[in-house]
């Protein structure tokens, strides 16, 4: 990154990472902010609402008065009010800029409420200081640390040998990340472990937080984000964690995915039955590969119809996750690909021979833009045989037009897709790209 | 008779230097020759007006925001000494929100309630020592205090801070239009001390506009809670006063600092004695 404009950003200020409060249940994040703050935050995501979002989380709406006295007799009436109306089960307060600026001591006003046995929790969130997909981590961090000790047991830290805490998608800045999640768990139950999955629909919500330490050990799925989490929960409570680099898409990735957990899994001493996962294994991907012969005439008769190509302007697992997935089993070239979530450089390089490592054959060229502005610049002077996809935000649907491409609404922002709780992770979350895929080409053709 | 013109003077300097007891000293000469003056503390702890009111003012402009949420001028304006006004911004809890803001908002404040009358023939801001934010560098920016004088004296901490106070004004300078009008000494009775401070200033492309020789009548006249003018105004040290405000009414020559190198300063200071040159070169 470096001075100059920034056309646009796919992610938000570290202010974004409330989401993540708002993703489980009956969690509730209270902005120390400007007024503004949240109502902009909440904006860029798609669906913004769980138990208390969108316009519901309550704020302090700093302001001049905050700024010159300091805010914290405000967020401690706030703290007290919320309580009148709402019966959750979680606090975090996230701090703002112009709190952060000021120096508000947040820390003091949590303890405060804690030594009173509320479960409050603060994350200094200042919009200058990351973004959210850095955020997301000192969130669940900040949790962890704050409210999660309160319930540690040393004699029972990694005891349940065949549970797993899954770190993956980010809520809400991952466009399918209840129906992602979903699927993750839905897939390790199947193969014999317990998931303590922590967001979205299927987690039990603050129940579940408490039994962290207890977890055998930890799943990342993501090349750099979340990482803090998993090297955090590490030093506490000695769980080793398996980093899987990309989201693991349709029956190849899915396999390899599950293959390495179950070999992780059995390595430390979790019990697992080896047979009746490959049994699993063999019935998914049969059931899989049949919806793939379904749709030999239907590729055979639209051959000179299909993209032969794509585009990818997404996150770091994103783009690694649908790249293997285009190219292995779908036939679609991974030419120049976009990462848009402002990866550290330290990992820069590590991501791009992940994606060289899916052919040795083709060069995948990987641009790292936080603006992905840029990566529309660039792809408006590409040019290459056939025709081509692009697969990423509601912004990109013009830059698809213009070049008559297919395009696939993927990634936030997005004005163009109405997702619930679709996935694309998994065995189904293959068939449903490929539907999308697809289904794109033959709308061409209404 | 020409239109009144108001002049916006922010006075500062190094932290002790001296900065209120001489404002309203100044203030003081100047209500004698029939100036109206308001005199504006911008500095948390609230005791720039102390001389003039006789004991500290109960009411700053921050402390009435907090409590009553609005604020009247007649709860923040007290009139002082010759008819001064007087206000003091005041601040938040020290460690908490931020002071530079306060000083920013009270002005602002002031200006709303209609502070700044026809009739006055000065405001005088009273900036605490160190310019530690923009917050501070509030009276030289937007225009608010053009002439700026800085107190200093023969200290090498003082002459170091009135340099660098020179680099803001000299930044607020292209934009603001802001001046640099002189250097107040307040002396410590160090050796050579006029001399040091007339090549400081000149140096600095501005002038020594008054040199206020060190008097224990000054010290008396504080614990009393007065002006050395309302104090005992036949003494030298009022007349003295009297000198300086009357050298800065009539004072035309305002500049634009050329704040020195570290270098220059040090250079300086060698050629007065303040620093030993043998001494400083064996260290560096």
């Amino acid at each position: 990154m470096g001075a100059g404009i920034i056309e646009q950003e796919r992610f938000t200020c570290a202010l974004g990472a409330m989401q993540s409060v708002v993703a489980i249940p009956k969690a509730l994040p209270i902005l120390h902010s400007g007024p503004g703050c949240g109502d902009n935050v909440s904006e860029f995501f798609s669906r913004n609402k769980g138990y208390a979002g969108g316009s519901t989380v309550p704020c302090t709406n700093f302001s001049e008065k905050e700024v010159v006295f300091g805010g914290i007799n405000k967020l401690r009436e706030l703290l007290e009010n919320s309580y009148k109306i709402l019966d959750s089960d979680l606090q975090v307060i996230f701090t703002g800029c112009t709190a952060g600026i000021v120096g508000d001591d947040v820390a003091s006003v949590a303890e405060e409420f804690r030594d009173q046995g509320k479960p409050v929790v603060y994350v200094e969130s200042p919009g200058f200081k990351s973004n959210n997909f850095v955020a997301h981590s000192a969130v669940v961090n900040a949790i962890i640390d704050q409210y999660v000790s309160g319930f540690e047991n040393e004699s029972t830290f990694r005891s349940r040998k065949n549970t797993v805490n899954l770190f993956a998608s980010i809520p809400y800045q991952d466009l399918f990340w209840k129906g992602n999640l979903a699927e993750y768990k839905r897939l390790l139950e199947a193969v014999g472990l317990e998931v303590n999955i922590l967001f979205g629909s299927e987690s039990k919500g603050v129940k579940e937080w408490q039994q962290i330490p207890e977890a055998n050990f930890n799943i990342l799925v993501s090349p750099w984000y979340g990482l803090p989490i998993v090297e955090h929960l590490k030093d506490l409570y000695g769980q080793p964690f398996l980093q899987y680099p990309n989201m693991p898409i349709g029956a190849n990735e899915t396999e390899k995915f599950l293959n390495a957990v179950v070999a992780f899994a059995i390595e430390n001493g979790a019990d697992i039955n080896e047979l009746a996962v490959r049994k699993y294994l063999k019935k998914e991907d049969a059931a899989y590969y049949a919806e793939i012969e379904e749709l030999a005439t239907f590729l055979l008769e639209f051959r000179y119809g299909l993209p032969g190509y794509v585009h990818i302007i997404h996150d770091a697992s994103y783009v690694l996750g649908l790249s293997k997935f285009l190219l292995n089993e779908t036939g679609v070239i991974p030419k120049e690909q976009f990462i848009v979530d402002d990866t550290p450089e330290k990992f820069q390089q590590k991501i791009a021979d992940e994606l060289q490592s899916i052919s040795e054959k083709r060069d995948i060229e990987v641009f790292f833009l936080p603006d992905a502005g840029r990566a529309q610049e660039k792809i408006k002077s590409l040019s290459h045989r056939g025709k081509g996809l692009i697969i990423g935000s509601g912004w990109d649907k013009k830059l698809a037009d213009d070049r008559g491409f297919d395009f696939i609404n993927a990634a936030l922002p997005t004005d163009y897709r109405m997702v619930l709780n679709a996935n694309y992770v998994g065995f189904s979350g293959g068939l449903r790209l490929i539907e999308d895929i697809y289904s794109g080409t033959l709308s061409k053709f209404a | 008779m020409a239109e009144k013109v108001l002049r916006q003077i922010a006075i500062y300097g190094k932290g002790g230097i001296g900065k209120s007891t001489t404002t309203q000293n100044l203030t003081a000469g100047l209500t004698e020759l029939g100036k109206k003056v308001m005199v504006v503390g911008c500095d948390p702890k609230a005791d720039s007006t102390r001389l003039l009111l006789g004991g500290l003012h109960q009411k700053t402009v921050l402390d009435t925001l907090r409590e009553n949420g609005e604020v009247e001028l007649s709860d923040i304006m007290k009139e002082g000494f010759g008819g001064t006004k007087c206000v003091e911004s005041g601040g938040p809890e020290p460690g908490v929100g931020c002071a530079g803001r306060g000083i920013i908002t009270s002005i602002g404040l002031l200006e709303r309630l209609g502070a700044y009358t026809e009739d006055l023939d000065y405001v005088f801001y009273d900036v605490l020592g160190d310019v530690v934010c923009g917050g501070f560098a509030m009276p030289i920016r937007e225009g608010k205090a053009k002439e700026i004088y800085i107190v200093a004296s023969g200290e090498m901490m003082a002459l170091y801070a009135a340099n660098n106070i020179s680099k803001g004004i000299a930044k607020y300078a292209r934009t603001g239009g802001v001046r640099i009008g002189g250097i107040i000494c307040n002396s410590r009775n160090v050796d050579r001390e006029r001399d040091l401070l007339e090549a400081f200033a000149a140096e600095l492309g501005t002038q020594l506009i008054y040199f206020v020789p060190r008097d224990n009548i000054v010290q008396r006249a504080e614990i009393n809670r007065k002006t050395v003018i309302a104090y005992d105004p036949k003494s030298a040290q009022a007349q003295e006063y009297r000198n300086l405000a009357e050298a800065i009414d009539k004072n035309t020559k305002l500049t634009v600092p050329q704040p020195m190198t570290q270098d220059r300063l040090e250079e300086i200071l060698i050629e007065h004695g303040l620093i030993d040159a043998e001494e400083y070169y064996a260290a560096t």
